[in-house]
């Protein structure tokens, strides 16, 4: 019941007033605005690409193999068979560019053998390299035209497996940059909002001497720790998740990506295994954070110490983002282990054991740092020494 | 006469920071700022603790309240010992200061009801008791104004009302008055006129000579954290003022003139 009562408070004051809301609520929203402007930037010439294509022989699977990147990029293509002139409307900009394809290509290139030495069937591109619009199919076809060759010497199953095989080779490579920075970034806006709400909550407490209103009744200590780390957690909680709403939802406009494509191409697992990392690593920062305004005399000094703590967890999880394989050792190390689980899952690397072990160990850090916060409660040389 | 407070040979001895050294200008790394303190306090009266700044009056009322521990001796309150029924003792007091501590973000009305929450009361417990006590001490009208929207002296009495929300029989008060201006001051001292009528006993420190004559029943002259001279104010006041005697004891306990 008391416990009850100290967690209530907290909900209470922070519920209750907008300001404390909209302050949690912010960062995510304004990470979503930069996010997006940026993207629309850095996209901004490439959004309106209609090509027109001309084509002789294209096989009806690399039609639709490129129709399918180019809408994906959501630009427009449409390709047009026998054409007049097709090479010199290429060349005076009528035309975005030209291909030309043997005739029954795939037959030919399913009885070719790269042994014999004979030469290999020709596919012809024609395109203006100074245009950036041709340019851009230019790169887009030739990697749709790597994908189905690779999916054919590979003996994958044309129609479905090497399609599918060229998107995940695309998105891997922004997998990649994806997962080395995000858990990063996801650590950063975490500790920055359980920063907003501890400091205040527990070394303003103290210093203004509210604290000690409350040690003066007859309420365990235990209590009184647990009543402030449980409440903000789930406060924090929320702007953590606001933070990270707004990096998900922005990063595919980043990547010039459809959400949805984005967000498909991790799976459940995923999903599940980030928020449960994300949610492990809230109590576990709101209660070093608590610790620490416990120790501190004042706000001043509790934000200090904060700082510390937050720079060496910005510079581990900045290591575990430049160094290419970190020892499994990390598993045990606070926060910098959510980060390399959190860069698994993120590129394609999953290990649910390690995720797992991670999330559960620095839920048991939490409460053992509870279990200090309620020491040096009790601690007078902590709670009134001079 | 009832025995409700009795302190028995309390010592606190502490540590001294580096920083507290220089501001001290000592090498000694410690001081005892309670040393053998002995005294006893009755229901229904009014307790002063008389001293000068640093004797050591803070640190007793803190170790009456269970906020620390004494290095030896102990102190009974309500029949409970400070050292081994902390828990007990908490329940039966109620601790306050001058200073202002409560959350403005909040209504007299929600604070009343968390710290009765805090000290294990019932909900119909909590408004029966928040009823009386608003109404007696005008509080009523601004049960749901936030704290820190609320006249200085309004916040003071919600500070002084929350503080006895568990009817504590005995009130530990430590420098009532000090800081306040003339009106907060007297609503302090109202306050403390009415618990006494309530039949509670307080006990309070202090460094000014007309609170004590105004209020107390009893004194304890503490200088140096030891008890200089206690007892009734007849008794210690022995037919001069107040104050002569006061400096009469520190000179024959000091050796110093002033
Ligand atoms: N937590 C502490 N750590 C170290 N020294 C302390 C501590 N609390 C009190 N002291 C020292 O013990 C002595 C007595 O302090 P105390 O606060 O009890 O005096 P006081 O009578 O309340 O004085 P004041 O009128 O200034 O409030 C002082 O010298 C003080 O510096
Ligand atoms: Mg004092």
């Amino acid at each position: 019941m008391k416990l009850l009562a100290l967690m209530k408070k907290e909900f209470v004051r922070f519920f209750s007033d907008p300001k404390l809301l909209i302050n949690m609520l912010l960062p995510g929203i304004l990470i979503y605005i930069i996010y997006s402007l940026m993207g629309n930037l850095i996209w901004q010439d490439a959004k309106e690409y209609k090509f027109v294509v001309a084509q002789t022989n294209a096989p009806e699977q690399i039609v639709a193999m490129t129709t399918a990147a180019v809408s994906g990029n959501g630009w427009s293509i449409e390709f047009q068979s026998g054409v007049q002139d097709a090479k010199e409307r290429v060349e005076k900009g009528e035309l975005t560019a030209y291909v030309v394809f043997p005739e029954v290509f795939e037959e030919k290139i399913g009885e070719y053998d790269a042994e014999s030495g004979t030469p290999a069937p020709q596919v012809e591109l024609y395109y203006r390299s100074a245009d950036e619009e041709s340019m851009s199919f230019f790169t887009l076809f030739t990697a749709v035209l790597d994908g189905y060759e690779h999916g054919k010497s590979n003996k994958f199953d044309v129609n479905a497996g090497g399609e599918k095989y060229d998107f995940s080779e695309e998105t891997n490579v922004f997998a990649t940059t994806m997962g080395r920075m995000l858990p990063f970034i996801v650590v950063a806006l975490v500790f920055s909002s359980c920063m907003g709400v501890t400091l205040e909550s527990v070394a303003g407490e103290k210093e203004r001497g509210t604290l000690a209103t409350v040690l003066v009744t007859s309420v365990r200590r235990s209590h009184v720790a647990l009543g402030k780390v449980v409440p903000l957690s789930c406060v924090a909680a929320i702007g953590a998740l606001s933070s990270f709403l707004g990096v998900v939802l922005s990063l595919p406009k980043l990547a010039g990506m459809a959400v949805g494509d984005l967000v498909a191409s991790y799976g459940f697992t995923s999903y599940l295994l980030l928020f449960l990392l994300i949610m492990s690593v809230i109590p576990l920062i709101v209660a070093a954070i608590a610790a620490l305004s416990t120790y501190a005399k004042s706000v001043k000094e509790a934000s200090a110490y904060t700082s510390i703590v937050m720079i060496v967890a910005m510079v581990l999880s900045i290591a575990a983002a430049v160094v290419q394989s970190i020892g499994s050792w990390t598993v045990v190390v606070p926060i910098l282990n959510a980060v390399v689980a959190m860069q698994g899952v993120l590129t394609l690397n999953i290990s649910v054991w390690q995720s797992l072990v991670s999330v559960g160990l620095n839920l048991v850090y939490a409460v053992l740092l509870v279990l200090l916060i309620a020491k040096m409660l009790s601690s007078e040389r902590i709670m009134f020494g001079k | 006469m009832e025995e409700i407070v009795r302190a028995e040979n309390l010592k606190k001895t502490f540590t001294l920071s580096k920083k507290q050294r220089k501001i001290e200008k000592t090498t000694i790394g410690r001081k005892t700022a309670v040393d053998g303190l002995s005294f006893s306090a009755y229901r229904g009266e009014i307790y002063g603790l008389l001293g000068p700044n640093g004797a050591g009056k803070t640190t007793t009322l803190r170790l009456l309240s269970t906020l620390i521990r004494p290095d030896a001796g102990d102190a009974s309150v309500c029949g409970r010992s400070v050292t081994k029924e902390a828990y007990k003792v908490r329940d039966k007091i109620g601790f306050m200061t001058s200073e202002l501590k409560l959350e403005g973000f909040f209504t007299p009305d929600y604070l009343f009801g968390f710290f009765g929450r805090l000290h294990g009361m019932d909900e119909s417990l909590i408004r029966r008791r928040k009823e009386d006590l608003f109404a007696r001490f005008g509080i009523d009208k601004f049960a749901e104004v936030k704290v820190q929207d609320l006249s200085t002296g309004m916040k003071q009495k919600v500070s002084l009302v929350v503080a006895i929300v568990h009817d504590p029989d005995v009130v530990i008060f430590d420098e009532p008055t000090n800081g306040l201006d003339v009106l907060t001051a007297k609503v302090v001292t109202d306050f403390l006129c009415e618990l006494k009528a309530m039949g509670k006993s307080v006990i309070l420190s202090t460094h000014i000579f007309s609170l004590v004559e105004k209020l107390c029943d009893r004194v304890g002259i503490i200088i140096d954290g030891k008890m200089a001279k206690d007892g009734t104010l007849d008794e210690v006041w022995a037919g001069k003022t107040l104050e002569d005697r006061f400096f009469e004891i520190y000179h024959t306990v000091t050796g110093e003139t002033i």
